[in-house]
Order: structure tokens, then C-alpha cells, then sequence
């Protein structure tokens, strides 16, 4: 009986939020969007009851369900029949994610609302600092939630629990990597600093980067067997073909596998205002029956180095990582000098070819064979 | 087939001289040497894998014109040849620029195009100049359709935004139809076997124009 009068007096409100929205739209065009306005708002108006009904954290956990999902058109209007009716119950993921199609629409009514995703990334924030605590798990995002004031039940955002943790954290060390380097090619550019040689340069891109573990390597083998899930994988490949391309982006390798050299010539500093120049350096030669793959082994061998230099991190008991830096320094090394004697060895090729050549000539023209007759 | 690709080249001609009628101001690229507008992601996907294909195209086609100059470097047909080359290399230099200031990826394949170009132009050479011709001809039939094709999927998205890289797609498709027309001048169809020939060329280059875009 009771749940009949609440139905009626819902429906009644949203009559109402509609009744609004016909008469007095400001400035919108006679198009869905009027209507989904007006819808909008009846949302934001059942929302807001519902928030005083059910607990804060699962209703902020929800309006934040309500947010910037694709935003389909044409599911608006099945969508607003079924708004009514599930807006009783918010917290059911299909339901809402019907739901979440209005809020885009109206960019100035969700100001006070975050997306979605960043709410994730404040809670995996927060989380990060329960880490050493809790390890990678589901307890330490539960705990980050509620610094945050949010219940811990927001782990049920998290469909990957501890992979998302995880992902965030190496995505979050990635994009402050590409800051750095950026940040460093800009005074490169602008002339307050010197250009490092390419070996240099991913030593300490790659220090960098690591450096970032320091914090966790206690629990980072935990993580590490974490992204090993077939789950994960696709992830945390992308995560880590993308760092490494940023890495030799940065580095000033602009090869497109025709030709090839190790130190690749970098451009030289230009005017400021041009970032990054965009003058391809390479000596324009195509090689005969090169089987090189620039592009390819240079980022395949900078992963093999990251992930073994990684590796040996977490067993290294020497003061600041000396040990890991001197590994990493060494496969710099091994990787420069395997770039060298490739060179050394098909210039070596080619020079005995043409001896090859010449003396098959000589032989030629000895036994007579080369007079035209 | 040669007339197939006259008409659709005269269709867009023809469209591209309506919408020269009636068009909204050009975008003037702020950056001197791109020739990319700002995309978002989609459609940056989109450019991307039409560019690697191009590269890896005009990968193939150096190749191929190497191939053939190994064998009839020597001949009187051999002047011809550097030229269509040295014409192809402009272009590969091209895309090594775009590819290489927009990050795009090139295509792990170019290994094969690498020794399946220098084979296939090594191997219609040795047929004589005709034969030389006729691969000529096939390839660059085929790569005028794809340049069309993708001139036409560009022109439907949006000819304003994407002006540069138009006109940079549009010339390179002009010189490779100039190639064409030079293969056929020089006897390319006197070849015996030339039907089979060109058709198995063009399935060949078809085959690598769709796995070039994928891996």
C-alpha cells in the first residue's frame, strides 16, 4: 500500500518535471534535446530524493552511475519510458547505464557531478596510500574509498578489483613519465639544456620510470603476478608498448624501418614555438634487401630491457638500487654494441660481395668470356 | 578496367568542381609541415591505418622499380625506369614524414613487401621491357584505385578538414596515374599472358593492401 502511494507520488513528480520542461524550455531547439532536458531534470529531482532515502555513499556511487556513458540518442527515448520505474532502483548497473544518457546532453547540469571515471581515479588515488598496508587488493580501494568518504561497498565499481589498481598506478607513473620527458625535450628546444646521447637518454628515462616503483617494491611482485592474468594482459601490453613509444618518441627515433641507424640523428633545436620538429633527419637511402625492423626492434628490445631491469629491481637489496642501475647500464650498453656490430657486419657483407664481384670480373675477363665477339 | 578508373576520376573531378562552388572558407594548418588536422582518437585510427598502407605501398613500389632496374639496368628502357623510381622514392620520403611526425606505426609486414617488391619486379623484368611495362602497369592501376578510394572516403567525411592530406593523396595519385599511362605507352599490353599477368599482379596488391592496413 505504502509502495503504491510512493509510486504514485513519483510518478506525479515526474508528470510534473515534464509539464516544466514543455512549457518553459529557454533557448533549446524543438528537437529530442528539449525533452531529454526536461527529463533530465525530473532525473536529477528523483535523485535527489533518492539520495535522502537510500545511504549517501551508494547514491553518490550512483549518480555517479548516472554519468558519461555513451550517450546514445536513440536509447533516450526507450530510456525516459524506464526512467520512472528504475529510478526506484538506481544501483542496478543496467538500469543505470540507460540512465546515464541524459546527463551528457545537458553539459551545464552535470557540472557538479564528476564522470565516472574520474571518480575511479580519485578512489584508486587514495587507495595507492593504503598499498604497503594492504597490498594490491580489493581492501586497500575499500580503504581509499572511505578517506574519501565514500563506503567501502564502491569496490563494486571496480570490476577488476585489484587489476584496477594496479592499471591505474602503472598508468598514472606512465603519463607523469611522458610529462618529464616532454618537459625535458622542451628545455632541450629552447636551448637551457643539452641533448643527451640516445643511451643516456633511455638510461635515465627508463631510471625514471622505475623510480617510480621505489615506493611499492615491496608488494610489487604481488602486482606484477597481478597484470600476469590473462585478464590483465591486454592492458598492461598496451600500457607497456605505449611507454615505450613515447620513450623513443622522445629520444628523437623517427625511423620508419627503411633505413636505419642506432644513434639516430635528432633535429636539431629549433625555434621554440615548434615543439618538437617535425624534419625528417634520415639520410634517404633505401637499402637492397634489408630485412631491418627499425620501428620494431628498437621498441622490442627497450621492453626486453624494462621488464628485465624490472625483474632484477625486485630481488636488488643494494643501497638506492645501485645494482639495478648498473644492470640497466650494461644492457644499454649490450643493445648499443648489438646495433653496432649489425652495421659492422652488413657493411662487412657488402664489401665482401663486391670483391666477390670483382673477382668473378677478373675471372671473366682472364678465361675471355667477357669479349663481345 | 582502365576505363573503370577514367570514369571514377572524372567523377570526383567532377564532384570536387561542385564543391569548389559552393564551399566554406578553407582551414589554414597552423603547423607549417603537417599535414594532418587535430582528430580525435576514431579517426585518428581511420588516418592512421590509411597512411600505413600508403607507406607500406610506396615501400613496395621502390622495391619494385629496384627490382626491375637490377635486371634491366643495362637496357634502353633503363632511363624510363629511374625515372618512374626516383619519382616513388619522393613519395616513400613523403610518408616516412607523415608517419614519423604523426607516431603512426608502420606496418611489421614491410620485411615481405621488402622481398615480395624486389621479386616481383626482378621477376616481370626479366620478361623483357614489355613485361617490366605490364607489372607497371598493374601495380599502378592498383594503387590509383586505392588512392581513389581513399580520396572518396576522405571527400565523404570532410573535404574542409582534411584539405592537406587530400591534396597530398591527389598528387601522389596523379603521378601514379602518369606512371600508368607511361607503362601503357611503352607496350606494356603486347605482352603475351598480359591479361593473366596483371590480374594476378592486382590480386597480389590487393592482398597486401588489406593486410597492410590490419598488422
Amino acid at each position: 500500500m505504502a509502495a503504491l502511494l510512493l509510486r504514485a507520488l513519483r510518478t506525479g513528480r515526474t508528470l510534473r518535471g515534464l509539464g516544466s520542461a514543455v512549457a518553459a524550455p529557454a533557448t533549446s531547439t524543438p528537437r529530442c534535446s528539449s525533452l531529454t532536458q526536461g527529463f533530465h531534470s525530473t532525473a536529477l529531482r528523483l535523485q535527489d530524493e533518492s539520495k535522502s532515502d537510500k545511504s549517501s555513499s551508494s547514491s553518490s556511487s550512483s549518480t555517479s552511475y548516472h554519468e558519461h556513458y555513451q550517450a546514445h540518442p536513440a536509447d533516450q527515448d526507450t530510456t525516459a519510458a524506464s526512467h520512472g520505474a528504475s529510478a526506484d532502483d538506481p544501483s542496478t548497473a543496467d538500469a543505470s547505464r540507460a540512465n546515464t544518457s541524459y546527463q551528457d546532453q545537458s553539459g551545464e547540469q552535470s557540472e557538479e557531478y564528476e564522470t565516472e571515471e574520474q571518480l575511479q581515479a580519485r578512489i584508486l588515488t587514495a587507495a595507492l596510500e593504503f598499498v604497503p598496508l594492504h597490498g594490491w587488493t580489493v581492501d586497500a580501494i575499500a580503504a581509499g574509498a572511505e578517506t574519501l568518504e565514500l563506503s567501502s561497498a564502491s569496490t563494486g565499481m571496480f570490476n577488476n578489483g585489484a587489476g584496477d589498481l594496479v592499471l591505474h598506478f602503472i598508468a598514472q607513473c606512465n603519463s607523469q613519465l611522458t610529462e618529464i620527458l616532454a618537459e625535458q625535450n622542451n628545455q632541450v628546444q629552447l636551448g637551457q639544456a643539452e641533448q643527451k646521447k640516445t643511451a643516456d637518454f633511455l638510461r635515465d628515462a627508463v631510471e625514471t620510470r622505475l623510480r617510480m616503483n621505489i615506493p611499492y617494491i615491496d608488494t610489487w611482485p604481488q602486482a606484477m603476478s597481478i597484470l600476469l592474468l590473462p585478464y590483465n594482459i591486454p592492458d598492461s601490453l598496451k600500457h607497456l608498448s605505449t611507454m615505450v613509444d613515447d620513450i623513443w618518441y622522445y629520444a628523437g627515433d623517427r625511423s620508419t624501418d627503411v633505413s636505419g641507424s642506432y644513434h639516430h640523428p635528432r633535429s636539431p633545436p629549433t625555434s621554440a614555438h615548434t615543439f618538437l620538429s617535425p624534419f625528417h633527419q634520415h639520410p634517404h637511402k633505401i637499402r637492397p634487401a634489408t630485412l631491418q625492423m627499425n620501428w620494431y626492434t628498437k621498441r622490442a628490445a627497450l621492453t626486453g630491457i624494462y621488464n628485465t631491469t624490472e625483474l632484477v629491481m625486485l630481488q636488488d637489496s643494494s643501497p638506492d638500487f645501485q645494482d639495478t642501475w648498473n644492470f640497466l647500464d650494461n644492457r644499454i650498453q649490450d643493445m648499443a654494441n648489438m646495433a653496432t656490430s649489425a652495421k659492422q657486419v652488413q657493411s662487412t657483407g657488402e664489401a665482401v660481395v663486391q670483391g666477390f664481384m670483382g673477382a668473378a670480373v677478373t675471372l671473366k675477363n682472364l678465361t675471355g668470356l667477357n669479349q663481345r665477339r | 578496367m582502365q576505363r573503370a578508373a577514367y570514369t571514377t576520376d572524372s567523377l570526383v573531378k567532377r564532384w570536387l568542381r561542385h564543391r569548389l562552388k559552393c564551399r566554406a572558407p578553407l582551414q589554414v594548418s597552423m603547423r607549417p609541415y603537417s599535414v594532418f588536422p587535430p582528430v580525435d582518437s576514431e579517426e585518428k585510427k581511420m588516418l592512421d591505418r590509411m597512411m600505413r598502407v600508403d607507406h607500406a605501398g610506396e615501400y613496395g613500389a621502390n622495391r619494385i622499380y629496384a627490382g626491375q632496374m637490377a635486371v634491366l639496368g643495362r637496357s634502353r628502357s633503363a632511363p624510363l625506369i629511374q625515372e618512374m623510381w626516383e619519382q616513388e622514392k619522393k613519395h616513400l620520403k613523403k610518408f616516412d614524414e607523415i608517419l614519423a611526425v604523426n607516431r603512426i606505426r608502420p606496418t611489421a609486414l614491410l620485411p615481405l613487401w621488402n622481398v615480395a617488391g624486389f621479386l616481383l619486379g626482378a621477376s616481370t623484368a626479366l620478361l623483357g621491357k614489355e613485361g617490366a611495362m605490364a607489372c607497371t602497369v598493374a601495380v599502378e592501376e592498383s594503387i590509383s584505385e586505392h588512392y581513389n578510394s581513399q580520396i572518396r572516403t576522405l571527400m565523404e567525411q570532410d573535404p574542409d578538414k582534411y584539405v592537406e592530406l587530400l591534396k597530398v593523396i591527389k598528387e601522389f595519385r596523379d603521378d601514379e596515374m602518369e606512371h600508368h599511362d607511361t607503362g601503357l605507352e611503352h607496350e606494356a599490353e603486347s605482352l603475351p599472358g598480359y591479361w593473366l599477368l596483371k590480374n594476378a599482379i592486382q590480386l597480389g596488391c590487393k592482398f597486401a593492401i588489406y593486410t597492410s592496413q590490419r598488422i
